[in-house]
């Protein structure tokens, strides 16, 4: 994409002009982009809708959560030991999941969400119950990653982080597993003749997507130093795949931008309107009715209708349809 | 209280719950049966069902008026909505339903928080209802025995229009095939419009029904779309009769489980939805897929 | 006041428009001068009734303050976001009133995992937080930290003032009832061991979900084991929906109730039904002080109502700041501090002191009883008997007896 590149460099230089509180906004939109763009790696490409995101994100925090406080372990390693956790867990789960597809589905990934939920709020013992978890350090470790302490460090940390997995989910869903899922989702029967396992392609695409919204929890974790089983209620469930229809799904950049809006729009809303909810709930509705292909499908109809006006043809709707 | 009466007492509470449910989920369920979308706004109408009913019974001094406003209230504001934006979104996707209703549920939740006002709300019950049936020496609330009997009354009149008439073979001949319905003449953008109304005036009446239970407050609807999804999921999708016996089956676990195993009871309906989906994907009453 | 958010925000409202430059310019400060107070709390979602009662109390003392010339000529501001009772919108908000507003006085958070999220960044942020709803025990204990002050009643100490006045009762068997989650579990166990310890006989107990609808099954569990006294431990909603179904089975006929959350926010919807309900009232409109009745008569004035629970709690709490933003003579954070530690002012609970060693306010608690008064058109709390600060205030950063 040939915005990447500039649109790295602008984020990677921002800390050092921008004052910390933004910093700080920034680090938490790149880390539920990266959660939402985790779920269209399922939406959009395999068209899972999945209704219990919140869970390998909330399961992915607690993890990290435990590796720093009991395990003291270094940031890093607390992060990857979160997204081995959330990887093995996801196997058996998307297992049991992907016997079902469509609206049934959506709801035994709310089941699955809502026992993980019910588990980590009664088990007071190891989860501190509806207290969560609190007083996280960025722990040092013995390799030193004192950088990571510093709001900016983490920012940087963060950025590197979702900019990697952007550029990897982009070169997977082109690769030859990628193009496998995609033609499951537009003709099973036919993938199936050419040879296929759509539902071994399923779970990978399953286990795939939750591990990076695994990741993206670890990294809330080491944002916020606090966990608590809000992280895996069901309206966040509800508001990260709101985030990547609004974004567009089917997309990965779509669903960031979402998550972009849903984050900034909510912080500014609220601050000038106390009824903001109100407003968030309209903006829906008109993207809805604007935008059939969610915020970043404007941007490819006007591609479409600049194309087609350069080609000289009149026939606009034939096209747009 | 003896054990015969524990469970004559539990039998009682299950049925008046199941007749809760079932007012919650079988708007649902119809609509998504004909329209085929997950109406996420469900709640939300159930909240204005409550908050109408209520305004209406106070201004008028009457508790009965509520049962006539919440189900008007609800089905008017849902048809409003189905006319002006669902309409247009018939060719679209799952996704943008679950946006636009979506959306309409936080629009609803924050202006009866404008209207209303945060604070709790309740309704005066009339004495025939504020008062307790006597089993033995055991109370027993004599607005629960009025839920089961209105229960029983509403969906055997339901089941009748189903069965029964010819606007209940329409519906379920557009559950089954919309296309060719239309190709015989009949005008399925009215039955939908009309099946959706029905749908929302039920889940106006629900959650005024509830209200004498758990009173009127801002959080309501979001309490009630998870619970109406399950219930829906466990009949069968578009089911009328699965989210019929859903909402007994539901009503089952959480009274029974809650008096026997109250730790177990957060997650026993959802263990509940795991297994009937694993078995039967389609749910006990649905299609398979 | 919102004339202030706004101002406070509109840079930022350009970073949502891409242009992240101009937001560099500080933010606008209203008044050079006012002291400004963030309000974190719920103004809309669940927790919206509780944040309408924090914002009330702060709109009438910002009111009735400056009306008299402000703290020490500065006038007193307060900013107010939303946090819909979230942890995570909890402490962007709060960062964002902290680090770009400027503010280092903080107040009026709702939850207490909102609380315990905000709380160990406090040091570093050099501002000091006033909880005014946050029950936990462990605030003013494990999780101590010096910026924190809890200038209302914690949890533990409604729960200890109930079992010392069932100690002087004759009643012998109890039954508890709790939401499932930190305060209604800490709530239970503190009261069942208390009752334990004067030989009194805890015969069953029951841990309700949040947000649990029907409590039949556990109204049929309690009939079944026939209880003298049942003891609850439920908030907002939950507790209301419970006593309104108790009420349908005619609970109280047979046993006495006794909640530890006594608000007229709940108990207002049961009308009649709720009359002769026992429980702990942290607050009440018809206590005798001069303060308090000073404060009822400016709330009516305002509102034309009585003052419930947390309006009572977030009023004293200002007390607090403003006496000691007056000695201070700042409002710098270590000097704030310093004053309010130790400190003792004449409240609407009457007299209460900050004590020093885990910024606990130590202060009496009542036992009320539901009923009618004159000039209410509901029910409301009356007081039966105070218990003083040394019999209900747990020892320095402890939370149980």
């Amino acid at each position: 994409m040939k915005y990447a590149f500039p649109l790295f460099s602008v984020l990677a230089l921002a800390p050092l002009v921008l004052p910390g509180f933004h910093v700080t906004l920034l680090t938490e939109i790149l880390i539920f982009a990266l959660f939402a763009m985790s779920l269209d790696v399922q939406v959009g490409y395999a068209r899972m809708f999945s209704f219990g995101h919140a869970a390998p994100y909330g399961v992915g925090a607690y993890v990290a959560a435990f590796a720093l406080s009991s395990g003291n372990l270094p940031l890093p390693g607390a992060v990857l030991v979160a997204v081995i956790a959330v990887f093995i867990l996801a196997i058996p789960i998307g297992w049991l999941c992907t016997r079902a597809s469509g609206v049934a589905f959506a709801m035994l990934t709310l089941a699955f969400a809502q026992l993980a939920h019910a588990v980590i709020f009664k088990w007071n013992g190891l989860t501190g119950g509806s207290d969560g978890i609190s007083g996280l350090l960025r722990n040092h470790g013995p390799w030193g990653f004192a950088g990571l302490e510093s709001r900016q460090g983490y920012y940087w940390f963060t950025l590197a982080i979702v900019v990697g997995s952007a550029f990897l989910a982009s070169k997977f869903v082109r690769s030859p597993m990628g193009t496998a899922i995609v033609a499951v989702r537009e003709n099973e029967k036919r993938a199936v003749a050419i040879g296929y396992e759509p539902r071994r392609l399923r779970l990978a695409a399953f286990v795939i997507s939750n591990t990076w919204a695994g990741l993206a929890g670890a990294l809330h974790a080491g944002f916020l130093l606090f966990v608590s089983p809000e992280l895996l209620h069901w309206t966040l469930s509800g508001y990260v795949i709101v985030a990547v229809v609004l974004g567009g799904a089917g997309t990965l950049i779509g669903p960031m931008i979402g998550a972009t809006l849903m984050v900034v729009g909510g912080h500014q809303l609220s601050a000038v309107a106390d009824s903001w909810p109100l407003f968030m709930g309209l903006l829906f509705i008109v993207v809805v009715v604007a935008a059939p292909n969610g915020l970043w499908g404007i941007k490819s109809s006007i591609a479409n209708a600049i194309a087609v006006r350069k080609a000289g043809r009149l026939e606009v709707d034939h096209v747009a349809s | 209280m003896g054990s015969s009466q524990v469970w004559l007492n539990l039998t009682l509470n299950t049925l008046a719950l199941a007749s809760l449910l079932a007012m919650l989920t079988i708007g649902l369920t119809l609509i998504f049966g004909i329209m085929r979308i997950m109406n996420f706004a469900h709640g939300a109408l159930y909240m204005l069902g409550a908050y109408s009913g209520i305004a209406a019974a106070q201004l008028l001094g009457n508790f009965w008026i509520g049962l006539l406003a919440a189900p008007l209230a609800a089905a008017a504001f849902g048809s409003i909505f189905e006319y002006t934006l669902l309409r247009r979104l018939y060719r679209r996707d799952g996704g943008s339903f679950l946006l636009v209703t979506f959306g309409l549920s936080l629009v609803l939740t924050e202006a009866i928080r404008l209207i209303f006002g945060p604070n709790t709300r309740d309704v005066d019950l009339p004495s025939v209802l504020s008062g307790v049936v006597w089993f033995g020496d055991e109370p027993y609330p004599a607005y629960r025995i009025f839920l089961i009997a209105l229960g029983i009354v509403v969906l055997a009149s339901l089941a009748f229009v189903f069965l029964r008439t010819r606007l209940g073979l329409l519906i379920r001949a557009i559950a089954q095939n919309a296309e060719m319905t239309h190709a015989l003449g009949i005008d399925v953008q009215l039955i939908r419009s009309l099946t959706f109304a029905v749908g929302c005036a039920f889940a106006g009446l629900g959650g005024y029904l509830a209200v004498p239970l758990i009173t009127g407050y801002i959080g309501m609807g979001g309490a009630a779309i998870i619970d109406a999804f399950v219930i829906v999921m466990i009949g069968g999708m578009g089911s009328f009769f699965g989210s019929a016996a859903g909402s007994l089956l539901v009503a089952l676990t959480q009274t029974f489980g809650n008096y026997y195993l109250p730790d177990f009871a957060l997650v026993a309906t959802y263990l509940l939805m795991i297994c009937v989906l694993l078995c039967r994907p389609g749910g006990l009453f649905g299609e398979q897929e | 006041m919102s004339v202030t958010r706004r101002s406070l925000l509109t840079n930022a409202a350009m970073i949502s428009a891409g242009a992240v430059l101009p937001s560099l310019a500080n933010p606008a400060k209203a008044q050079a001068n006012a002291i400004r107070i963030g309000v974190p709390t719920g103004i809309t979602g669940n927790w919206a009734a509780l944040g309408q009662q924090i914002q009330r109390a702060c709109r009438l003392y910002a009111k009735t303050i400056n009306a008299k010339g402000g703290i020490d000529g500065h006038s007193v501001e307060f900013v107010y976001e939303d946090t819909q009772g979230d942890p995570a919108a909890c402490m962007r908000k709060t960062t964002d009133l902290i680090e770009r507003g400027g503010i280092n006085l903080i107040t009026g958070i709702i939850s207490s995992p909102e609380s315990l999220a905000v709380m160990p960044r406090l040091n570093d942020w050099n501002a000091l937080y006033l909880a005014t709803i946050s029950g936990a025990g462990s605030l003013t204990a494990a999780n101590f930290v010096p910026n924190v002050f809890r200038t209302c009643t914690s949890g533990p100490m409604r729960a200890k003032t109930i079992a010392d006045w069932i100690a002087d009762s004759s009643k012998k068997r109890f039954f508890s009832i709790a939401q499932d989650y930190a305060w209604g579990k800490s709530s239970v166990a503190t009261f069942e061991k208390l009752i334990t310890d004067l030989k009194k006989e805890p015969v069953g107990q029951v841990l309700s979900p949040l947000g649990t609808k029907d409590y039949s099954s556990y109204i049929a569990r309690i009939r079944e084991t026939n209880p003298e006294v049942l003891y609850i431990a439920m908030a907002g909603d939950d507790a209301t929906a419970f006593l309104k179904q108790a009420a349908q089975y005619r609970l109280a006929d047979r046993m006495q109730l006794v909640t530890e959350v006594l608000d007229i926010v709940n108990i207002k919807p049961l009308a009649d039904a709720s009359v002769g309900l026992y429980g702990v009232s942290q607050y009440n409109f018809a206590y005798d002080a001069p303060g308090n009745a000073e404060f009822v008569r400016l709330f009516k004035a305002e509102y034309n109502e009585i003052p419930d629970t947390f309006e009572g709690e977030q009023w004293q709490a200002l007390e607090f700041l403003a006496e000691a933003i007056r000695r201070a003579k700042s409002t710098d954070t270590a000097a704030v501090r310093g004053a309010l530690e130790g400190m003792e002012i004449d409240s609407v609970k009457g007299r209460v002191k900050m004590r020093a060693c885990d910024h606990q306010a130590e202060q009496q608690v009542f036992v009320a009883q539901v009923g009618k008064t004159e000039g209410v058109p509901y029910p409301v709390p009356k007081i039966i008997k105070a218990y003083p600060a040394e019999a209900v205030v747990p020892g320095c950063r402890k939370d149980s007896y």
